[in-house]
């Protein structure tokens, strides 16, 4: 139910304010490297769940070399494959999956550069061992013993000159504007698990604010990466190797660590009419916030629900219009438990009702990266018009009084919550509609 | 319905002062706080100068050191700073709606223990190579978990949600150098488009480590001034020869004009103008003739409603790296024409050093103290004339002058660019709000 500020807040919105739609999206992730191929994996129908260690979602198909970026013209493929070097793994998923969604939206050359931005979500960047080794080799003494010492005279030089730009979690940022001439606005945002959605919205304040006209958003990462898995183990519970994200599940053995990145291009409604763009659906609203040191479960719940409270009032939606969930869904007890409740809270008896789904059962954790994925998995079931089951989902906790869909023919709706939430009690939310053709 | 957006409290730890009064004293007095580096050994680096933070304690700030003791240093410098920012502007008792309060920050990334991380790479080569599985396995021996997990860029603002009570949003940045610019930027937009009434912004990094050395020695891009640390970095000088390293933190209370009205809060300055923009050329140089940091100041000019002539004192990036100062001053004059050659430009960073993510911060700090002081700092070490940075860098001494709106700028790697306009407050004058900032 709506709070009393949450009605001011909607007597502020004009009825002038712009509408902002997705034009593109483009997927790189454990079940693939286009979003059909996403699409597909998302409805196989799997042989019932025996607990197997069959599926390891975990890492993508994803090898870093060009031909995983596609089809693009001559020109920029030339100008990626120069710059992979430079790149890390993150910032190769999330130019991929960028390029993807500005070929899918085939929006280059229809607005300003200066006036379309890249706003990306991003996991802080591991340093990776295999950029050290032969600066640590050159250090090595006769007895093989590293000495430290000799590291500003003897180390250095073996350090890549641009190694401290791969460090960078704004790469893809700035890679994806150097690539395609995105002049606009320009920001990358690193706050977890939470940053898809966030992304999103702080995009779409641009464009509403008028300072934009388009822009591409998203977020990449990583929980495989050395110590983004460490941060993972120490924030929650992480399955063990080859065991599956079962989220809502009463057998749950934790998150499964994954990798991937999502993207999409968003431009105001009338602009993507004119130009005769595909339309994937609106960005209705937006909402976060935070309740630290709360607890892991009473901080994630009310984080959660104030965010989709946020986002449902400033849609200008009540939650029994909504057609379906796209829950975080991280397969902890904490998390889901925690996502259950804030669903109740907000959504009352017609919880039990509403569906949820779960992408992170197929295709993992790709933390930062994983919100823009499940985004992206809704609204291409709004495209097709139905759901898909969440996986390893087999025996309901009676804690998770939520509908995890189970099944491939359940109806997607037109409009849904998209679900970000980070442990340490923070949430995001956005809520998107289908636009009748 | 315009909303507009004021400061009502600033903190700061900086290499010339630990507070904001000691930065005021430190910007007049021309207090250098480049030196030699003391934060680890460095003799066998070929640079060994920085802008160090001196005689940081967090009882400063009213903290347990104990509890702060295995933070990185840029947690401790945002919690000084916030919690200081937060005093100034009276939120230390306030009982507003959490839920209004956000927290957006530009901190940058922190680097785990350099030693512990080539040694653990060390013992994991095999035959040459370091294999991934066996360095997690020696990292998950000697990494210590309690610890490790605060080595997130987020985490200072997460401390600070959690300090402070604010239950809105809780984001942080990373857009190079100029994040906490656009931190405080994002975070202005978030009160226009009345998401939240009340907003702590800022930014705090320290690359202050082997990691930070090594990456910006083979980026080629420091002073090598080992004899002379308090003339290395000189702004817009034809001997510049690069920047120094320095750290700290800048954090600021910014809140909706009536919300600050209504609980009687000191209005120090309001936020006016934004811009950002990416120079879309390349990851590492600007470009050469400054597209984007022309485009960012236009944007803040252009979200204000001003013209060039309104702004009295730009706070340059000015790093003292050759190529930043020639693009910088070619992009002043591409957005502010002839008036350009007009209005005082200075780079403090002769001072402060480059506090990298944290920098925008700190010199939108430097911006509010000219504001309410009517003097501008200088620009030290600005002793020769360079006939690619020709306009008036206001050298050596402070000026007395009387501002009525300031353009802060700021230039990243990757071609990021922000700019950002604060004005004096003034209750007549109709709103110069940007269209930018109302929905």
């Amino acid at each position: 139910m709506a709070s009393k500020r949450d009605a001011q807040a909607m007597d502020c919105l004009d009825n002038s304010q712009k509408r902002i739609v997705v034009t593109g999206v483009g997927v790189i992730c454990s079940a693939g490297l286009s979003a059909d191929r996403f699409w597909q994996s998302l409805n196989e129908h799997h042989q019932p769940d025996a607990g197997s260690a069959a599926d390891p979602a975990m890492p993508t198909t994803f090898t870093g070399s060009i031909d995983d970026f596609g089809d693009l013209p001559k020109d920029k493929r030339k100008a990626i494959r120069k710059a992979l070097k430079l790149m890390n793994r993150e910032t190769q998923m999330g130019v991929a999956a960028g390029q993807q969604a500005l070929s899918d939206s085939d929006v280059l050359g229809h607005y300003e550069s200066e006036r379309f931005g890249v706003c990306f979500g991003a996991d802080n960047v591991s340093v990776m061992p295999e950029d050290f080794v032969h600066g640590i080799q050159a250090c090595s003494g006769p007895d093989g013993r590293f000495e430290e010492e000799r590291w500003g005279t003897d180390g250095l030089s073996g350090i890549a000159p641009l190694w401290l730009l791969k460090c960078l979690p704004n790469m893809p940022t700035c890679y994806l504007a150097i690539l395609n001439d995105l002049q606009g606005p320009s920001n990358t945002i690193t706050q977890r698990d939470v940053s898809a959605n966030m992304s999103i919205a702080e995009a779409c304040r641009g464009i509403r604010s008028g300072s934009t006209d388009a822009a591409l958003v998203g977020a990449t990462g990583t929980t495989l990466a050395t110590f983004n898995l460490m941060h993972a183990q120490i924030e929650n519970e992480v399955s063990g190797v080859g065991d599956v994200c079962r989220p809502f599940d009463r057998n749950r053995t934790g998150s499964a660590p994954g990798e991937g990145a999502g993207a999409l291009v968003l431009e105001e409604l009338n602009a993507a009419v004119a130009r005769g763009a595909h339309i994937y659906g609106e960005i209705l609203g937006a909402g976060s916030a935070s309740a630290v040191g709360h607890g892991p479960v009473d901080g994630r719940r009310k984080a959660l629900s104030r965010a989709m409270r946020q986002a449902l009032s400033r849609a200008g939606q009540l939650p029994h219009s909504i057609g379906h969930i796209h829950a975080h869904g991280l397969g902890t007890r904490d998390s889901d438990i925690a996502e259950s409740l804030a669903i109740r809270d907000v959504f009352g008896e017609t919880a039990s009702e509403i569906p949820v789904v779960a992408a992170k059962s197929h295709v993992a954790n790709a933390a930062a990266g994983a919100g823009a994925l499940e985004l992206i998995a809704s609204l291409l079931a709004l495209q097709h018009g139905h759901l898909f089951p969440v996986r390893h989902f087999n025996d309901a906790d009676p804690d998770c009084a939520i509908r995890p869909v189970t099944r491939h023919d359940e109806g997607a709706g037109t409009s849904f919550l998209n679900l970000n939430m980070f442990g340490r009690g923070l949430a995001s939310c956005v809520a998107i509609g289908a636009v009748p053709a | 319905m315009t909303r507009r957006i004021v400061v009502t409290g600033m903190g700061c730890v900086t290499p010339i002062g630990n507070s904001i009064l000691e930065l005021q004293s430190g910007l007049y007095s021309g207090r250098i706080g480049v030196g030699h580096l003391s934060l680890f050994d460095a003799s066998s680096f070929p640079v060994q100068i920085a802008a160090e933070v001196r005689d940081w304690d967090m009882s400063t700030c009213g903290e347990d050191p104990r509890r702060w003791a295995s933070t990185p240093r840029q947690t401790q410098f945002a919690i000084g700073a916030g919690l200081e920012a937060a005093r100034h502007a009276g939120l230390n008792d306030w009982r507003g709606d959490a839920e209004r309060f956000g927290v957006y920050l530009g901190c940058g990334e922190p680097f785990e223990d350099f030693q512990t991380f080539v040694r653990t790479v060390h013992d994991s080569l095999e035959s040459g190579d370091c294999e991934a599985d066996s360095f997690l396995q020696n990292a998950l021996k000697v990494f210590n978990p309690k610890t490790e997990c605060e080595f997130e860029p987020d985490m200072p603002g997460i401390h600070l949600a959690a300090m402070l009570g604010a239950e809105g949003p809780v984001a942080n940045c990373i857009a190079a150098c100029v994040s906490s610019t656009q931190a405080i930027g994002e975070a202005a937009r978030m009160i226009a488009q009345n998401e939240t009434d009340v907003m702590l912004c800022g930014g705090a990094h320290s690359t202050i480590h082997p990691f930070g050395f090594t990456g910006f020695q083979r980026l080629s891009a420091l002073s090598t001034h080992n004899d002379d640390p308090e003339s290395a970095v000189r702004p817009f000088d034809a001997d510049r020869d690069g920047f120094v390293i320095g750290e700290g933190a800048g954090m600021f209370i910014i809140e909706e004009l009536e919300h600050a009205l209504a609980r009687g809060a000191e209005i120090l300055g309001e936020i006016s103008g934004y811009g950002s923009s990416q120079d879309a050329y390349r990851v590492t140089d600007s470009h050469p003739e400054g597209r984007g940091t022309a485009a960012a100041i236009s944007q803040a000019l252009a979200s204000a409603k001003m013209n060039p002539d309104d702004i009295h004192y730009i706070n340059a990036h000015g790093t003292g790296t050759v190529l930043n100062d020639r693009v910088e001053t070619l992009a002043i004059k591409q957005a502010f024409g002839q008036q350009a050659f007009r209005v005082p430009v200075s780079s403090t960073k002769a001072m402060l050093g480059h506090a990298t993510t944290a920098c925008g911060a700190i010199e939108f700090a430097v911006s509010l103290i000219s504001l309410q002081t009517d003097v501008i700092p200088p620009t030290l070490n600005h002793d020769t004339p360079d006939s690619d940075c020709d306009l008036d860098y206001v050298p050596h001494t402070p000026r007395e002058l009387s501002c009525r709106h300031i353009l802060t700028n700021n230039i990243g790697f990757g071609g990021q660019n922000a700019a950002l306009i604060v004005s004096r407050y003034d209750d007549r004058s109709p709103a110069h709000v940007a269209p930018g900032w109302a929905a």
